[in-house]
Parts: C-alpha cells; structure tokens; sequence
C-alpha cells in the first residue's frame, strides 16, 4: 500500500510497483468469477426463498451497507474521523421522504435529489472540518449528529417534516407489472444500488483520485507537497461520502416507510461507526458486514438476555476487538497470509 | 571477576525483518566499550535489545543477573541508563522535573537532591535554565539534559546512543570530556554508539565494529587503530 | 440583573461538574491518547453505587469516600482487564471497545437499578443564601470542585508519583528508560480519572436526578469543555468546562428560539465554531509534524 500512495502522481517505474499495480488490476481470474456468480445467483434467488420479515431484514443490511461504504471512502480511505454520519443518513431520508409525501415524486426520483442534496450537505460541511483533525473533527460531526434530531424537529420547518411525529410513506409496488411483492422488489432493486454503489466506490479508490485520498490519509503534509489539492480532496471526501450515506437514507426510508427526528438520534452514527470497524476501516467488502452487524448483533443480543442485552452486545464489541481489531478485512488478511506462508 | 555486561549471540527482529545476527559484545567493570559502524549497521538496535525495548533472543548478562526477558523498566531499576536516540526528552516538563525523572527508581529525597546538585556541577548550563520547560532548550542543552538525567539513575553502566548527533563541534568535545569525567571518577561504565568514530575511540578502551548486524572485528582501541581496512573505512586517515 | 447573577452562578456551578468530566477526560487522554466514551457511564454507576450506600443507612461522611474508594479501584480494574490488553490497537478499535464499555456500563446499572428516576438527597441540605440568590447545593458544587482541583492540581506538580505520571503520559519510551512503571501510572490516571468523575457524578445527581443515562449530556459538555480547552491542557480544560457551563446557562436564558431542548446543540455548535478559527482548542499546543 506505500507504494501506492506514496507515488500517487507518478507511473510505477521498478519491477516490484508494477508488480504491485498489477496486481491491484488484475482480471479476476475463473474461479473468483465462478464465486461472484454463485454469490451474485444467491443473493438474487434469496428472496424467493425466505420469509418477509428476512426479505426486510436483508434490505436493511444492504441499506447499511452502502451508508458504511461512504463512511469507509470518508474514514476508512481519506482519515477523516467522522462521528455524525447518521445527519447525512438523515438528510437523505428526509430527502425522499418530503418528496414524495410532499411534492409525490416517484420513489426512484428521490434517490439522486438525496444524493445531491447530500453531496452539497457534506462538501459544505467539509469545508470547516478542513481545519480540524482527529479528536477535534470527531467532536465537531459528533455535534452534527446531536444537532440534527432537533433540528428536523424545529417548528419552522414543520410544514415539511411534521415534526415530532414524522412521515409515513406508502411501500412501492414492483413496476412493469413483474411478478414480485413489494419486499422483494424493494431487496432487489436495494441490492441493484448496493452494487451499482460498489463498483462506483471500488472504481473511484483504485484510480488517481483515489490514490491521492490515500495520500492524504497516510501523510497529509506530503501528498501537499507532492502537489495533490489536500482542501479539495477532502471536502470531496466529504461530499461523495455524504452522497453515499444519503442515498442510504433515502433507501431507508423507502423501504422503512417512516422517518421521524428520533429514528436519527447520534446512535445512528455510532451505529455505522461501529459497523465500519467491524467490517474492516479501509476494506470496501467490509461494509456488507458491518452492515449485518449493525442490523443483526443488537437483535441477537436482545435473544440472548432480555434484562442484560446491552451488556451483551459491550461484551460482543469488546471482544471482537481483541479477537480481530482490525475487523473482517484485517482477519482475511491475517488468514491470508498465514496461508501463503505455509504453502511457501 | 567477570564483565559488567556480558552479550551472547544477542539476535533481534523488526516484524519479520532480522535486524541483528547473533551479537558477541562485552563491557568491563568501569570501562568504555564503543559500538562503531555505519548507517543501518544495527548499532541502535543493539541497545534497544540490550533494554528490552523490542523483541530479542540470546544471552545478556549484566552485573551477574540474566536480562534478556526483562522488562525494560526493570532493567531500568538494576541500574542500566540509556541515553536514547533522539535524547527522548520530557518537553513539557522542566529541567530539574526532568532530572527527578532520572532518578524515579531511588529512594531518599536528600540524595536525589545532592545529585541534582551534581549534575548541576557537571552541566553549568541546566541549572541557569531549571525551571525552563525542556522542550526549549538547544539541541545541545538537551543532549547534556539527556545525559545529566541518566546519570541522576546512580547507574553502573549508561548505554549512550549517538552522543554526538547534531551537535555543534564545540559542545561535542565539552559533552565528551564530561563523559570521560563521570567515567574515570565514578566508575560508570557506558556502552557508546558512535558514528563519529575518532572521537568514541578517543574515550573507549574496547571497541566492536558491527555491519548488517553481525560483529566484524573487535578488540582493544589500539587494536582497532592499528587495522589498515578500518583505519580506511571509518577514521579516514 | 439578578436573573443574569442567577444564571451566571448556576452556569459556573454546572460548570465546575464540567470541568471535572473535563479533567477527567483529559487525565485518560494523556495516559493512553485516546477519548474515553464510557467515562460518563462510569461516573454514573459510581451515583449508583453512592445512592445504594445511602440507602443501606450509611451517613454522607463515609459513603462519599467509600464510593470515591470504589470508584477508584473500578477504574484501575477496568485498565487493567480492558483497556491494557489492547496495546497499540488503531484509534478507531479504542473508540469500538469504549462504545462495548459504554454499553456494558450502562446495561449493568439498568439491570441492577432499573430505569425509574429516582431523587438523589443533596449533601448539602435544601437552602439557599443572599437571599436566594444562590442554593446550598450550588455552593458545595462550586466548593467541592475547587477542592477537587486544587488537590489535583498539587498532587501532579508536588509529589513524585504525580511527576511521574505526567513523564509515562509524555514520552512513554523514555519514561520506560528511567524505570517508571507506565503500564501501573495508565492504570493510576484510570483510578483518578474514575474517581473524580465519581465526585462529579454524586455533586450533579440531586440537580440532574438518577438514572442510567443521567452522564450523556454531561459527559458530551465534559468533552466540549476538554476540547474547547484544549486536550493536552488539564489547566485549560478546566477553564473549557466552566465556559461550557456559563454559556450553555446564558443560552438557554437568554436567546428565545433556544429553550431546552437545543441547549446542547448550541453549546456544541458554539465549541466548533471556537475550533474552527482556534483548532486546537483555546489553550492547546499545536504539535509540528515532520514528513
């Protein structure tokens, strides 16, 4: 990865970067497509086989999902610490919420408004946040997410937000008279967005803008003097990953039927930090993980002891950290690289 | 009566990296061993194992006492003064605060006070600026600070890395006749790691020439002066 | 003008609770670097603790120290078996394992003392003085604190233990070298830490009442108070936190749309916008970084 970032503006020249860049290229070879296409068969075919209620759930996870992928471009690949990206969820939500509840904009439609208005939120917001680093930056989104259930609930704004009582929605039909519910449509097409996201963040990492985010993250002073536009990149950080967590508002809220200010109180984000770590900071794939760790864990915990679920979801975090600080990305590379030296 | 520091195949590793390859090193009873060698020879690795700084395999024995799985405070404690590279300063603490540091694992106020009063002796200079904060002083200043501070340890032995890095030439000589002094005076004996290597041979008895981790030639300083090839390589005469 | 000395009093006895959250965060901070979440909940479970000895018909003259002496032990265990073991892990693991704390913390006292908000008897009796213009209550806060302080304050510039806790939270390596014993010093800053978080937890609850999530938003203005202060300044993150308080009460009052419920966002919008023309905070260091 240091070679990566460190010449982020220059063609590999030595054997052992071109090496490494091929490898970073590289086709996938047949038996990683025969996994993708099994993975890709099986997600697909799921919601012909389950219940509703888990058609919802695993809606839910890839709703998380693209909100951690834009904390991962944000946190994970450009350093920026944020610990309010439940506000940019929020606004998303609302987004698509008043849209259509307001103006009856089809659902579609509210998808990138969210990301515009996301996009713009995050890029403004970026733009102070230049000046602050590490803890200071963590406390300044923190009071993003504190602001932000209120400020949904502030009476001049009533009109559009209903305030404390928030906005029901009416669940979308599948279109084109395809013969699907409501739930397996709404999967498929989040599914549809989950990797159409995926391949947008995937693509955007691995060229120069991406390597410059890098840059940036590793050692800020020198990509500045390498020439890289620190401010811009950052606050474009900001934005795309706004953008990201928007998008995954308003998919939330269409799928959820309802927003209201305390569905997006500071747990939110603390939510989707946790589910970054989980998943692995800086590991795009991570994100699906950490998103079912957000949905899943807590529930499961609950199973566990009713009185006590609390405890037992601190317990599960903790000792996952010991486990894998490093989340699911960093365990497969461990096992990786385990592997290769035994084979070796 | 044996060394006060005794080596055996001293081995150490950054990650998967081997740094050191089995080390023969020995320092006597109040006497000046210098460890020469070039950029990445391991010099400050060796003394970074030696105190149990980073993970290390092989013998080493200081003063009778097997260190080697010790931790580096209690290495501390039995009387090792390492004097480190980049002279880790407290900076935001003053000078005398920084000097009590050094003298964290004794017990007795009037000894460590007298002591202070000592190093103040050696180094003029610290006390016209005790109670600055440390991080405001010269590079020099806070070479000196470095070494005062290991001394206020009582140590049998100072392991000293790089004395002489970035220091104008003036204080160079008035750091290293500071050093001879404690040496020939109290019996301390130090283990010196020295780019500069005229001038660690000037004070050492003992020396050892260390590339890519493994001990060349070693031997009385006279020895070593005498040895055409290093003579050529590292005295430049 | 009596409102604006009512509130100013009120706002710097909030205050000094602040700023004993905010001394708190910054002694962990400088041990191990990183922002302790769980601080407020341990605060809280020390009230608990506190509340359940006085209801066991202990007087206030032994509970305070006992819960103090709790308090302190807790912290040093929790280092010890949680926060040690983790070593150099990533900023962002710290921040996961404090959120598990968090949550353990707070599902424990839940569990053991149920959600109900209960009254919390005050130390200092009910009354006021100059006539009415400040409570009892209000005075030993204000006292207490001061006294918390200024024991702090001594303790870390006169004795040899408190030197060498600021040396170990320095330069570790380096205190290593001189054989303190950084490792038992982090656990020490954790113990003290809990300690006086303990005292600030048992002088807010008469005010604030008791239950589990009794430290949130104190804790959030602890940590306002310690960044707008500057972390790697206890000083000035005392100074922070009765700022906090000042400005969080004269807010409240005095601007109309604010009320309430926006008193912590406006407090902490405030704090970014002092972070954003001074972003080390007011009285921190700014650190140079080499390439």
């Amino acid at each position: 990865m240091t070679i990566e970032t460190s010449i982020a503006e220059q063609p590999p020249t030595t054997t052992t970067q071109r090496a490494a860049v091929a490898q970073l290229q590289r086709r996938p070879n047949a038996r990683q497509l025969a996994i993708a296409v099994v993975c890709l068969g099986s997600t697909i075919a799921a919601p012909f086989l389950v219940s509703n209620f888990l058609i919802f759930q695993m809606t839910m996870v890839l709703v998380y999902t693209i909100a951690i992928l834009g904390l991962n471009i944000l946190t994970g690949i450009n350093g920026q610490l944020s610990l309010g990206h439940g506000a940019f969820y929020a606004a998303g939500a609302y987004t698509a919420a008043i849209l259509m509840d307001r103006w009856g904009i089809g659902y579609f439609w509210t998808l990138p408004a969210a990301a515009l208005v996301c996009f713009v939120v995050g890029f403004l917001f970026g733009l102070p946040a230049l000046r602050l680093e590490g803890v200071y930056l963590a406390l300044a989104t923190f009071a993003l997410a504190v602001v932000t259930p209120q400020l949904f609930k502030l009476s001049p704004f009533e009109n559009w937000t209903a305030g404390v009582t928030g906005i029901t929605l009416a669940k979308p039909d599948a279109p084109f008279g395809l013969p699907l519910d409501q739930d397996q449509w709404l999967y498929l097409f989040t599914l549809a967005m989950t990797i159409a996201a995926y391949v947008c963040a995937h693509n955007l990492i691995a060229r120069r803008g991406g390597r410059a985010l890098m840059a940036i993250r590793d050692n800020p002073i020198a990509a500045q003097s390498m020439g890289v536009n620190t401010a811009l990149y950052k606050s474009l950080a900001f934005g795309i990953s706004a953008l990201y967590t928007g998008v995954a508002g308003a998919l939330g809220a269409i799928v959820l039927q309802f927003v209201a200010p305390d569905s997006f109180t500071f747990s939110l984000s603390i939510a989707l930090l946790v589910g970054l770590v989980v998943g692995g900071v800086g590991w795009l794939p991570g994100a699906l993980f950490g998103g079912a760790f957000v949905l899943f864990v807590p529930n499961l915990a609950e199973s566990v002891s009713k009185g006590l679920s609390g405890a037992v979801y601190g317990l599960v975090l903790i000792t996952l950290m010991y486990v894998m600080p490093s989340g699911v990305g960093g365990l497969l590379r461990a096992t990786r690289a385990f592997a290769s030296k035994r084979y070796d | 009566m044996t060394a006060l520091l005794n080596v055996t195949k001293l081995s150490a590793s950054y990650g998967d990296f081997r740094v050191l390859h089995g080390i023969d090193l020995t320092v006597e009873r109040g006497g000046v061993t210098a460890l020469l060698g070039a950029n990445g020879a391991g010099k400050t690795t060796t003394l970074r194992a030696l105190c149990g700084m980073i993970k290390h395999s092989g013998d080493v024995v200081f003063d009778g006492v097997d260190i080697a799985r010790c931790a580096t405070e209690d290495i501390a404690r039995l009387g090792i003064a390492h004097v480190p590279e980049g002279r880790g300063t407290f900076i935001a603490l003053t000078v005398e605060e920084n000097l009590r540091c050094g003298a964290m694992t004794r017990k007795g106020r009037a000894s460590i006070d007298d002591d202070i009063e000592r190093a103040y002796h050696w180094f003029p200079r610290l006390k016209e600026r005790c109670g600055q904060q440390a991080g405001t002083l010269s590079g020099g200043e806070q070479q000196m600070l470095a070494v005062a501070r290991a001394l206020m340890l009582r140590p049998k032995l100072m392991l000293l890395d790089e004395p002489s890095f970035g220091l104008a030439p003036i204080i160079v000589s008035e750091l290293f006749s500071i050093l001879r002094k404690v040496n020939e005076q109290e019996g301390v004996g130090m283990l010196i790691v020295e780019q500069n290597a005229a001038l660690a041979l000037e004070l050492a008895r003992q020396a050892f020439l260390i590339e890519t981790g493994r001990i060349l030639i070693s031997g009385s300083v006279t020895e070593i002066r005498d040895n055409e090839s290093i003579r050529a390589a590292y005295l430049g005469y | 003008m009596e409102l604006l000395i009512q509130q100013l009093v009120s706002g710097v006895a909030t205050g000094g609770i602040y700023a004993c959250m905010a001394l708190s965060i910054v002694m962990i901070y400088q041990a191990i670097h990183h922002l302790n979440f769980a601080q407020g909940e341990m605060a809280m479970f020390s009230t608990f603790i506190a509340w359940q000895l006085l209801q066991w018909g202990l007087p206030y003259w032994i509970v305070i120290p006992l819960t103090v002496a709790i308090s302190f032990s807790g912290g040093i265990a929790i280092e010890r078996i949680v926060i040690g073991p983790l070593g150099e892990a990533a900023v962002l693991s710290h921040a996961v394992v404090f959120i598990g704390l968090y949550a353990v913390i707070n599902s424990l006292a839940s569990f053991i003392w149920d959600f109900t908000t209960r009254p919390f008897p005050s130390p200092f009796g009910a009354g006021s003085q100059f006539g009415n213009l400040i409570s009892n209550q209000q005075i030993g806060m204000i006292a207490v604190t001061l006294l918390v302080l200024a024991l702090l304050y001594a303790f870390f510039r006169y004795t040899r233990v408190g030197l060498a806790m600021r040396a170990a939270a320095e330069n570790p390596t380096s205190a290593r070298l001189a054989g303190i014993r950084v490792g038992l010093m982090a656990a020490l800053g954790w113990g003290m830490a809990a300690a006086v978080g303990s005292i600030a937890g048992v002088l807010i609850a008469p005010i604030v009442f008791l239950e589990p999530n009794m430290m949130l938003s104190i804790l959030l203005y602890g940590f306002a108070g310690a960044v707008l202060g500057g972390l790697s300044n206890p000083a000035g993150a005392v100074a922070g936190g009765f700022a906090v308080g000042v400005i969080e009460n004269l807010a409240g009052t005095y601007v109309p749309v604010i009320g309430s419920e926006l008193k912590l966002p406006i407090a902490l919008l405030l704090i970014v916008i002092v972070l954003v023309f001074r972003p080390t905070g007011l009285f921190g260091r700014t650190i140079v970084q080499r390439v």
